[in-house]
């Protein structure tokens, strides 16, 4: 799966009655901007290396949080992200996220049900945690 | 590996990654991808040596069968010269059965010699190939990191370019509460119209009022038969 036949695919589909609003982010690295109907709040950021697709949403920074409750936050988002359908919890930089990666061989319908899922997996993290936020 | 991801690590932690820098610099990437290489070339010439060995051990083998084989039927032979009274020529013949018995002996010791490098040289393929996968599985690590890295740079970039900033968690779910309040609005509205479409509304503005068709068929049912009592 390569990012210009997935732009295409997705542009066009329909999942579980989501459709999505495909924009590709300009730089050296392939990714894409997914907004999924019904979450446009949360979009998914899409990128395809050798070894898999990595699907992610950004949930809050670091300087948005309670550092009070910084730990209490980390062992709710460990214990959250083994149940969690499709998807788990991570940081990367400042940015903590919700992510999901899939086989580079994933046909068009695991990738959108991975980004609804994603999707409406990160605004059930928000609205979860945020009483962490400062 | 663990040295790989102590790295990574401690680099995070420093916050070098913040600019989506390397982790682990493309000198790193370079010394572990010629590991890997030198890791398939020892790979691939301690497999062709097995091969080589393996060949040589099983052309052994065949010799020494042969050799058993020859000693075997010249004890035949010498039973016969035996059983004949030609003793000089059972002499001969068990001259012979020597020779067969010690180049056999002579082979078996090669062969077993052949052997043990073979099984030495197994063990080193095996953990070239142990090898080869922790390395590979190492520069996927260093590879995803950096990947995820000028990734995220380059989504910051981007949203920042188009936006005054990054939009806060906050001002999400702000739009995530306004989003689910208007579907409210919309199932609220259309369950309403649908009421009406029904006349649903209606029979319960009149139960309100505490006019119940149904209340008051059941009653009229109940009058009637009591208006005539069973006979």
């Amino acid at each position: 799966m390569d990012i210009q036949t997935l732009t295409l695919a997705l542009g066009d589909s329909t999942h579980t009655g989501r459709t999505f609003d495909v924009m590709p982010i300009s730089g050296d690295e392939p990714v894409l901007q997914v907004t999924v109907s019904g979450a446009e709040e949360t979009p998914v950021y899409l990128t395809v290396t050798d070894t898999q697709i990595l699907c992610l949403v950004y949930l809050f920074d670091e300087q948005e949080l309670n550092p009070e409750r910084l730990n209490e936050l980390h062992e709710n988002m460990l214990r959250i992200s083994v149940p969690m359908p499709l998807s788990a919890l991570g940081k990367t930089g400042d940015h903590y996220v919700v992510y999901g990666a899939l086989s580079p061989t994933s046909g068009t319908a695991e990738i959108m049900q991975e980004l609804v899922t994603l999707a409406e997996n990160a605004i059930d993290l928000l609205q979860t945690f945020e009483d962490y936020l400062a | 590996m663990r040295t790989v991801l102590k790295k990574i690590l401690t680099a995070m932690r420093g916050g070098v990654n913040e600019l989506g820098e390397a982790v682990v610099d493309g000198q790193g990437n370079r010394i572990l991808e010629q590991e890997l290489r030198d890791s398939e070339h020892e790979l691939k010439q301690a497999k062709q040596e097995l091969a080589a060995l393996m060949a040589e051990s099983a052309s052994l083998a065949r010799q020494i069968r042969s050799e058993q084989d020859s000693a075997s039927k010249r004890e035949q032979d010498a039973r016969k010269a035996i059983a004949a009274g030609q003793e000089d020529l059972a002499r001969e013949v068990a001259e012979r059965i020597v020779g067969h018995e010690r180049r056999g002996a002579e082979l078996t010791q090669t062969r077993e010699l052949l052997q043990q490098r073979i099984a030495g040289l197994k063990e080193r393929v095996q953990r070239a190939e142990k090898q080869l996968a922790d390395y590979r599985r190492e520069l996927q690590v260093v590879k995803t990191n950096e990947r995820v890295l000028r990734t995220t740079a380059q989504i910051d970039t981007n949203i920042n370019s188009q936006q005054s900033s990054l939009s806060t968690a906050k001002e999400t779910l702000e739009r995530i509460r306004e989003r689910q309040a208007r579907e409210e609005d919309r199932q609220t509205a259309s369950a309403t119209l649908e009421k009406e479409l029904t006349g649903a509304d209606l029979d319960e503005k009149l139960k309100a009022a505490g006019i119940d068709g149904e209340q008051d068929a059941v009653n009229s049912v109940l009058a009637r038969l009591k208006d005539s009592p069973a006979q």
